[in-house]
């Protein structure tokens, strides 16, 4: 699962370096973002400007992120779904449970 | 498809030759010269099917290397090799004792080398393949199905169903019908988020939970899937076991007294209906999110009117997938196209399955359809 992290302005930003988001990298994709909440993250972007697709076992581990993060006071923004990706956000109605913004600047002002 | 070998050795020479050698014989490598490297690697990509380790390495060497990845849930079940100029018994057998498949000294020729990895790799796949056959034939004989063998026979609706697993491996999508009587039966389609024998184990939870909602319901008198829903995701939500499984369901309830039919759904993907007046495609979108997420929904029901020999489509995610140029992407407006075409041809249902389902599109999930026709 490549990854890369920054943290900016206090907001930890992962950006998924693959093309493919699927079975392969979601258990790994869940374990690496748990492990920053457990090192105490709590407002959380993650990037897909590169992902061209999205499995459902990957759409599980990112839901699974989001139902850990939630209790915990934290916040989870995704950002830069390509339109493919966010039709089916739209379809399967992700959208009422992420926030989901255009950019990485507008997500940032979420917080 | 290729199998992916990662290669761990300090010396840039060898590791290039074994990579040569492997590559020219169809596997794809991944190289490191330091078991740091080796171990950025497995953090970055995919587990690969085999790793072939030196002993001998600056800071960390193959036995603290292997040690490292017995410990690592993900990777320790990895077949795993020695591949070293270190060939003194006592190493040899310590090597063994770290449940390396085998201990290879660098002076065996390479055709031999890259025989016993041939060998190596072709036992892995038929070890894999039987034990799946041993469990498909145990979970046949316990008559745990996700997918029924056939639907019921109705007056006024006629029901249609196909499920094409991924790999030949059973999925998270699950199928039901549940004739409660003569008046009213319920049609659900189901998807496990997540792929192979991890959904598949779980659908059965869900399926189970629907089953009893559905029963529990209909004893009081009341067969509202808005109510069915709403208890169902409450009590799913309150199962720790599921608290990081969620599913999408979509559930229609036929009523062949009246000829009617009533839709609700939780994350699922739109059931479509073809207006045959109209011709063309109606979408109906429900408003309820997955199963498990929140312990309070609302999910709104709908009517679907459906007249004679109109047929209404449930479909799992699998079924929007499409592998063009060897691109992934999911894509509803392209199996929409696809449907529209073959409803506007006049093509019957077996024929628009079988189309659907046709091997030319490349699937890259278990994928689902059930399709129900006003008689």
């Amino acid at each position: 699962m490549n990854l890369s992290k920054e943290k900016v302005n206090g907001i930890l930003v992962v950006t998924i370096e693959e093309k493919e988001a699927n079975l392969s990298k979601s258990d790994r994709f869940k374990e690496l973002i748990v492990e920053e909440i457990n090192v105490g993250e709590r407002k959380i972007i993650v990037s897909f400007k590169n992902v061209e697709y999205l499995d459902s076992s990957f759409l599980g581990a990112l839901v699974g992120v989001l139902k850990i993060l939630l209790p915990l006071n934290g916040k989870l923004v995704i950002t830069e779904l390509n339109a493919d990706i966010e039709n089916l956000f739209e379809l399967t109605r992700l959208n009422k449970i992420f926030v989901i913004k255009n950019d990485l600047q507008t997500a940032m002002l979420d917080f | 498809m290729n199998k992916t070998i990662l290669l761990v050795d300090d010396d840039p020479f060898q590791l290039k030759l074994y990579e040569r050698l492997l590559q020219n014989n169809g596997y794809v490598c991944r190289v490191a010269l330091s078991v740091d490297a080796a171990e950025e690697i497995l953090k970055k990509f995919e587990i690969p099917d085999l790793i072939i380790s030196d002993y001998e390495m600056p800071d960390r060497n193959g036995f603290e290397f292997r040690k490292r990845l017995l410990k690592n849930e993900l990777l320790k079940n990895v077949p795993f090799l020695f591949l070293t100029s270190v060939n003194d018994d006592h190493f040899i057998q310590q090597g063994l004792d770290l449940k390396a498949i085998d201990y290879m000294a660098k002076d065996i020729p390479p055709s031999r080398i890259l025989s016993k990895i041939n060998n190596l790799m072709n036992a892995v796949k038929e070890h894999y393949e039987r034990s799946l056959s041993e469990v498909k034939s145990i979970a046949e004989k316990l008559n745990l199905r996700n997918i029924p063998l056939k639907a019921p026979q109705l007056k006024n609706f006629e029901i249609s169903y196909f499920n094409q697993t991924y790999q030949s491996q059973p999925g998270g999508d699950f199928i039901d019908f549940i004739k409660v009587d003569e008046r009213y039966t319920f049609v659900i389609l189901g998807d496990v988020m997540g792929k192979k024998w991890g959904a598949w184990f779980f659908s059965f939870s869900y399926l189970s939970y629907i089953r009893s909602a559905i029963r529990l319901c209909v004893f009081d008198g009341n067969t509202s899937l808005s109510t069915i829903l709403n208890k169902l995701n409450r009590v799913i939500f309150a199962d720790e076991l599921l608290s990081d499984i969620f599913s999408t369901v979509s559930i229609l309830l036929l009523d062949d007294e009246n000829a009617t039919l009533c839709y609700c759904g939780a994350g699922d993907l739109p059931v479509l209906k073809f207006d045959n007046k109209q011709n063309s495609l109606v979408t109906y979108q429900s408003d309820g999110i997955l199963l498990g997420f929140s312990e309070h929904v609302d999910y709104t029901e709908m009517e679907i009117s459906l007249h004679g020999d109109e047929e209404v489509y449930m479909i799992s995610d699998g079924m929007i997938d499409f592998q063009v140029n060897d691109e992934k992407k999911s894509d509803m407006k392209l199996f929409k196209e696809k449907l529209y075409d073959l409803k506007v041809r006049k093509e019957p249902t077996a024929s628009i399955v079988k189309n659907l389902f046709d091997k030319h599109t490349s699937q890259v999930d278990d994928c689902s359809i059930i399709i129900v026709k006003r008689k």
